[in-house]
């Protein structure tokens, strides 16, 4: 028998029928989410440098994935994963269709407008006809000039947008900042701040109605820590 | 020519065709049972009609085009507008209440996820000419029936009523960037956000409580929540949008679908023309809802005297999706098979009047019109999965597939034999 779309029949590995799955961002968040969830009295996994993608927790009761931190919101939001911790300034800029009952404490750091030191001379980001900012965050960085009727030319980096402004690619960046050391190192300073993010507990729509009792537990748990 | 097909768009072939258009012949025929008649409308229309609905999000994703007269078209984007419209503008003197059903593509201009492409197909019905809940009711339980025809049996609806808030706004009288402030922290469920709101706007103490509650206002109990609801009535507004609710929950104790409902008083995205209830059918598996209504008593009075009316819409693909991932075809198989049988007349009038005999009966059979041999019939039915060849010498003999290529005899023809799983 020729079967058709054969992907979507595949069995469901991920998931068995009750049980919860947890998105996690890998990096910057990692460690602090998992540290997180264990002070919130959550099972995690003892594993988590192992190669496997979905790793279970000590207990069995939920799977943990570990994804790349703007994938979180997008595998929240199809309902791949039920729960997910990814930074405020990943869940603007991505902005689904996700509910977020609680910031968490930790991860904070702010979205910032930074520029050159010499460059700068105080002008105000709205007298600049069309200024190139190098950034990873496009939506939000368009967003922000767009309030002020600044016609910016965004240029959408993957990664050290602090070099735009070092390589004459661009005028002023949008990136994160958490201590500024990075920016003085390389001669930017901070001009404006448009988020001040820290990580934020996502959860699908879908499971938030259909898994209600485990996803309210897990979320009264950790509305005790998150102050 | 490349053979590609735009962005957003697919072809649907085999088996997923199939199961896709008897989906939808199987919702439609729900929808009759229940007494809805069917309706076509055109696949597009003036913009200005279609743009006759409030939803936002719906108008802007709207694939628009000019006639040749320079008039602006839209394709479809749902079809509650279309039937407004022809109740509205048509219908409006025939006797009340109205039942339409519907089933076919609407277009909409999104970024295509799982069970949704830029085209997919909606199945819905529309009760226009009546305000009762038990109006109201009759499409929570249509739309519990239809979800039950599509195979999905751990479904809950989640209902809410859009004048609880609206009038919880007017009564909190708020500035547009305050209730702006407060739909954020709603549509988020974010507690945060909305201690962020009652931090920053002075209310007076029942007011506070009331929208402090809001978050509190979901729940499968569905006494307790609206009864906790009660408590934090502003004005007449508020009560009558509980009042409603109360009076559909009794209606549907006696549809046995209660088990399903989730009163959520705070769901207020996706809002679009809706004046009185709204809800969405969620299932296990998919991350979106598979199916939503609610009332829009403001629509059909754009096109002629004013009717209330109440509806809901069911995405076949997301249905599909749904049911594929939850791996239980429970949907009451037909007598139909996988692949027709093939029949080899080998030039016999006889073969092809017992084919037509056949077919009659329900069997389906396609023919061979190559003069094949059997060889060659027994590689094609192997390749394309067909289990039956039936081959004419004075009467048709059977022959089925044991796999891996090879074909049994059965004998002369027992035509029960075809209708057997």
């Amino acid at each position: 028998m020729i079967q058709n779309q054969r992907t979507q029949s595949l069995p469901n590995q991920a998931r068995t029928e009750r049980s919860l799955l947890f998105a996690l961002s890998k990096g910057r968040l990692a460690q602090d989410s998992l540290a997180f969830l264990e002070r919130a009295g959550l099972s995690i996994p003892t594993d988590t440098e192992s190669r496997k993608l979905v790793l279970p927790a000590a207990d069995g009761s939920i799977g943990f994935v570990m994804a790349k931190p703007r994938d979180v919101p997008i595998y929240v939001e199809h309902g791949a994963a039920d729960l997910g911790i990814c930074g405020l300034d990943v869940a603007r800029e991505t902005d689904r269709s996700v509910y977020e009952p609680l910031l968490l404490p930790f991860g904070h750091c702010r979205l910032s407008v930074a520029g050159a030191v010499n460059n700068l001379s105080g002008t105000p980001l709205r007298y600049m006809s069309q200024p190139r900012i190098a950034t990873e965050f496009p939506r939000l960085t368009r967003r922000f000039c767009a309030e002020r009727g600044v016609n910016a030319e965004i240029i959408t980096l993957g990664g050290s947008v602090e070099l735009g402004p070092i390589l004459g690619l661009a005028d002023l960046i949008v990136d994160l900042v958490q201590t500024g050391t990075t920016l003085r190192m390389n001669g930017l300073v901070e001009i404006r701040t448009i988020l001040e993010s820290q990580a934020v507990l996502v959860v699908n729509r879908t499971s938030y109605q259909l898994k209600a009792a485990e996803i309210r537990r897990i979320i009264e748990r950790m509305r005790i820590l998150a102050v | 020519m490349n053979g590609q097909v735009p962005f957003g768009v697919a072809d649907y072939f085999w088996d997923e065709a199939r199961d896709r258009q008897r989906l939808l012949n199987q919702l439609m025929e729900t929808f009759r049972v229940w007494g809805y008649g069917d309706v076509i409308p055109p696949m597009f229309e003036f913009d200005s009609t279609l743009s006759a609905q409030y939803d936002d999000r719906l108008r802007r994703g709207m694939y628009r085009f000019l006639d040749r007269d320079g008039s602006t078209l839209s394709l479809r984007p749902e079809f509650t507008t279309p039937v407004a419209r022809l109740v509205g503008a048509r219908l409006h003197d025939w006797p009340m209440p109205q039942r339409f059903c519907y089933g076919g593509s609407v277009f909409r201009y999104v970024e295509p996820q799982a069970g949704r492409q830029r085209e997919f197909w909606q199945v819905g019905g529309e009760l226009i000419g009546t305000p009762t809940p038990a109006a109201d009711a009759e499409v929570l339980a249509l739309t519990a029936t239809a979800l039950n025809v599509a195979g999905l049996h751990e479904y809950r609806l989640i209902l809410g009523h859009i004048r609880y808030y609206r009038c919880l706004l007017e009564a909190l009288a708020l500035t547009p960037p305050q209730s702006q402030q407060l739909q954020w922290a709603l549509e988020r469920k974010s507690e945060p956000l909305l201690a962020d709101f009652l931090r920053d706007i002075p209310l007076r103490t029942g007011q506070r409580q009331a929208v402090e509650s809001l978050p509190h206002l979901v729940g499968g109990d569905v006494g307790g929540v609206l009864s906790q609801a009660e408590r934090h009535i502003q004005n007449r507004g508020m009560h009558e949008a509980l009042r409603t609710l109360r009076q559909i929950v009794d209606a549907l104790s006696g549809y046995n679908i209660l088990d399903h409902l989730v009163i959520d008083l705070t769901e207020i995205r996706n809002l679009g023309y809706y004046t009185g209830i709204s809800f969405e059918a969620l299932t296990p598996g998919l991350g979106t809802a598979v199916g939503s209504g609610g009332r829009y008593d403001d629509l059909v009075g754009r096109f002629g005297p004013s009717q209330p009316a109440v509806g809901v819409a069911l995405g076949v693909d997301r249905l599909l999706v749904a049911r594929r991932r939850q791996e239980e075809a429970n949907v009451v198989e037909r007598r139909q098979r996988r692949s027709p049988a093939l029949a080899l007349p080998r030039g016999s009038a006889a073969a092809l009047a017992q084919v037509q005999a056949l077919r009659m009966a329900g069997a389906h059979i396609q023919l061979d019109v190559n003069g094949w041999s059997v060889d060659t019939a027994f590689a094609y039915a192997t390749q394309t999965g067909v289990r039956d060849v039936l081959l004419w010498q004075e009467g048709f003999q059977h022959y089925r597939s044991e796999g891996d290529g090879d074909f049994a005899p059965l004998g002369l023809l027992d035509e029960s034999q075809l209708f057997c799983e």
